[in-house]
């Protein structure tokens, strides 16, 4: 087990290097960072003043190794534009980004999960396709899209809820909804052919022969057998949900670290675009390590193989 | 109990008549949130927005744009290097203090202090001294006869001395001290800012008690939250959302110019546009007017200037240019090559992308050979301010130099000491310099419209139109948009 933990950590360090390697050479590939930061009627002496300021007036060797250097120490350094530490900026967005990853998965779960079950139980009814094509549509439709559309019939139209913004959970109501409508899809489908998989199997057509009922079954067998994939499943919608949030948080102004990342582009502020992009990779790589970890543990071969 | 209950509901009914009647608070959906509230440090819409609410200028523009007093009563050109000002007495800041001429002193010490490295330094740095003399009065230093010195003044906000040095920059700009009509209340990170009306400012605070100034970026939902009624007014909306909203009956639609111009660049150095004729059939192929009607529809306005009506420096007398499609297409005809020459027309994410490809459109239609070549922000900075040699045929661009006089816009893209200049004219350089540094307004208004003049005839490059910008707002909030794109919550009201 160390050695199967020693193993995939090293390769976590290195997907990590990585990251912070690319992060760094293709902003700077992008050109300098100020001309954008002054003025259009800044002057060169302007400009060369603030590379001097920004250190970007130094050999590129001499900057990467600064900046690795930076990394190893978790400094991400201060924002030019906000003047505050990127870190302090990143830890005041980070609560609103996992409340509406957690809304949004608690939707995804709590509505894809039971449309599984049903679209397998009811296989081949006309109940069973249209939830499948609600599924799909769920599925195909852009999330700027679905939001603006729930904001103009619950906000604009029938005034439920509210539009945009934070500060209540019906602010969240929305965002979540647009947020998990994909994860949703996901979810049903995953359910529904773990579904149908395990209906299949002996001990179902053994507990249907002694006269278990399908609530009984569903409940005892079914839903604990076929959660498997759905748990696995999960760790790969965690970094979806968060790719999702930067277009969701712009559409309902709900202030996480996708909004963040909009502004700061906006803004020029590349330290804090920087930032947010290193912690998405770093959340994907960690999600991935804690369910290979994860795998190992429920499913032993996993390991084996590996080792071997 | 009935006569209980009868005097129950009297009380409550005194109650409410003899409340003072409630005042209402707005709510603004900006595009961002400010960047920054300290305003000697970003210059943006969404920043200045908010804190020309919470600090005072030395002087401001009026809404029909003249330069008025605002901490500066009176001001007087002494030399002509030297400007004296008369700075309002009476005046304090939210924390009770009072605002003195070395608060002023301070303020423009502390932006032109080039380690403080704010990024308004260009606006303020002919500034060289500054010095409070005879008690309200202070003098401002020039590095020579600066002209344009009481437009960047309205720019420049007073801040306590005091405060700043106790609590230091960080602090400040987190919770912000001025003078002005609001005070800073709270800035909730990346949703919005709130300030409180100053009861005790020394002019007209404006109606509302409270004012939240929120960050949403999509412009659909900005005007979602308009239609919802939970926005008062909103800011940068495109023209197709003007016309959804200008149909709802508790919604109007307000449009004001601005100060920007939007230009099409030449390169003079390379064919085909080194060649006058060719520039000449360039500039007859661009419909103007369709850009603007057609396309944009914000209330644009065509210009055949670098400058537009909001700066000191344009001239009405200039005639628009002629769009003529078959005389372009004439003289490309008459020089088949050099009009085939392939022509890149450089643009970055930023710039709107209809006009680029209009005018793409609009040139090969002519018989030119335009491609389009779209590059991030950086590099398309760095393509257009580069050597001739390695710059593009063409480019789009908009410009403005918040200050309304010709020089932030003419000295910048037609000076052949500028990096953004592709025109090396002497004759034009020599005009410029003398606006620049002449503080006599006739001689400068008579060189720009030289300026002009020349920039038409030899379409060294081609003026497309003024920018505008759309607001969408309640029916019954007053608000008058200007050129400066100011929004002073005490200039507005609220219509009975």
């Amino acid at each position: 087990m160390l050695r199967f933990l020693l193993h995939r950590g090293g390769q976590a360090l290195i997907a990590a290097f990585g990251v912070v390697t690319l992060v760094f050479f293709i902003q700077r590939l992008s050109g300098d960072p100020t001309t954008l930061l002054l003025p259009e009627t800044a002057t060169e002496a302007d400009i060369e003043a603030m590379r001097a300021t920004l250190g970007l007036d130094r050999p590129m060797w001499i900057q990467y190794l600064d900046f690795l250097s930076d990394m190893a120490q978790f400094d991400l350094g201060r924002s030019f534009v906000q003047n505050t530490s990127v870190w302090e900026i990143l830890l005041s967005r980070m609560p609103q980004t996992l409340q509406l990853a957690g809304g949004a998965l608690v939707v995804a779960l709590v509505i894809g999960l039971p449309l599984g079950l049903i679209m397998a139980l009811a296989r081949g009814t006309l109940l069973s396709r249209l939830i499948m094509g609600l599924v799909l549509a769920f599925q195909s439709m852009p999330t700027f899209w679905s939001g603006i559309m729930m904001i103009l019939f619950f906000g604009v139209w029938l005034r439920w809820l509210p539009p945009s913004g934070t500060g209540s959970l019906a602010h969240l109501i929305m965002p979540s909804i647009a947020l998990g409508l994909l994860s949703l899809a996901t979810y049903a489908r995953i359910a529904r052919a773990a579904i149908i998989d395990e209906l299949g199997k002996d001990y179902v057509r053994s507990a249907r022969a002694r006269g278990v009922r399908t609530g009984r079954l569903v409940h005892k067998h079914l839903i604990r057998n076929s959660l498997i994939p759905v748990v696995s499943i999960t760790a790969l919608e965690v970094s979806q949900l968060l790719a999702g949030a930067v277009i969701v948080e712009t559409v309902f102004a709900w202030p996480g670290l996708g909004l963040l990342m909009v502004q700061s582009i906006a803004a020029r502020d590349f330290l804090v675009v920087q930032a947010v992009v290193l912690l998405g990779a770093f959340v994907t790589i960690s999600t991935n390590l804690a369910a290979d970890i994860l795998y190992s543990i429920i499913d032993p071969r996993v390991r084996l193989a590996e080792n071997s | 109990m009935k006569y209980l209950s009868k005097g129950l509901l009297g009380g409550i009914a005194l109650a409410v008549f003899m409340s003072p009647a409630i005042a209402r608070d707005i709510t603004i959906d900006l595009a961002g949130e400010p960047s920054s509230l300290d305003p000697h440090m970003q210059w943006n819409p969404d920043s200045y927005y908010v804190y020309r609410n919470i600090f005072d200028n030395l002087v401001t523009r009026n809404n029909t744009g003249e330069i008025v007093p605002q901490i500066a009563t009176k001001w007087e050109q002494k030399s002509d290097t030297e400007l004296v000002l008369t700075i309002r007495e009476g005046v304090t800041f939210h924390d009770g203090s009072s605002l003195t001429p070395e608060d002023v002193v301070y303020s423009v010490k502390r932006i032109t202090n080039p380690d403080f490295g704010s990024p308004q330094l260009g606006q303020f740095n002919q500034i060289t001294d500054a010095k409070v003399v005879g008690g309200n009065q202070v003098s401002l230093t020039t590095a020579g006869p600066y002209p344009a010195l009481m437009a960047q003044l309205v720019k420049l906000s007073v801040v306590p001395q005091k405060v700043v040095e106790e609590v230091g920059d960080e602090a400040f700009n987190a919770s912000p001290i001025g003078s002005g009509p609001y005070s800073f209340d709270n800035w909730k990170r990346g949703v919005s800012v709130t300030l409180t009306q100053n009861e005790n400012y020394w002019g007209n605070a404006g109606p509302f008690d409270k004012a939240i100034f929120r960050a949403v970026p999509d412009a659909a939902t900005r005007v979602a939250d308009l239609q919802a009624g939970t926005a008062d007014l909103v800011v940068s909306i495109d023209a197709d959302a003007g016309a959804q909203l200008s149909s709802s009956p508790n919604i109007k639609v307000l449009s004001a110019p601005t100060e920007r111009v939007g230009y099409v660049g030449l390169n003079l150095d390379k064919p085909p546009f080194n060649d006058s004729a060719m520039r000449e059939a360039a500039s007859l192929a661009i419909d103007r007017l369709g850009i603007t009607e057609g396309l944009l529809q914000a209330g644009e306005v065509p210009m055949a200037q670098m400058a537009s009506p909001a700066h000191f420096g344009y001239d009405p007398n200039i005639p628009q240019f002629e769009y003529d499609l078959e005389k372009a297409k004439e003289i490309t005809a008459a020089n088949p090559d050099l009009a085939s020459a392939p022509a890149v027309l450089a643009t970055a994410p930023v710039f709107d992308q209809r006009i680029v490809q209009a005018i793409q459109q609009m040139l090969n239609d002519a018989g030119f050979n335009v491609s389009i070549s779209m590059s991030d922000m950086p590099t398309y900075l760095n393509i257009v301010r580069s050597d001739p040699s390695e710059n593009s045929e063409l480019s789009f661009g908009r410009w403005s130099c918040a200050c309304q006089d010709a020089d932030g816009i003419t000295y910048p893209t037609l000076h052949s000491d500028s990096a953004w200049s592709r025109v090396n004219v002497p004759e034009i350089d020599v005009l410029l310099a003398e606006a620049r540094t002449s503080l006599d307004p006739e001689v400068r208004q008579a060189a720009y419209s030289k300026v002009h003049q020349m920039v038409r005839e030899n379409h060294y490059l081609l003026p497309l139109y003024q920018a505008a910008v759309l607001y969408g707002a309640s029916a019954d909030l007053e608000f008058e948009p200007t050129a400066n794109e100011s929004m002073f919550l005490n200039r507005m009201s609220i219509a009975n």
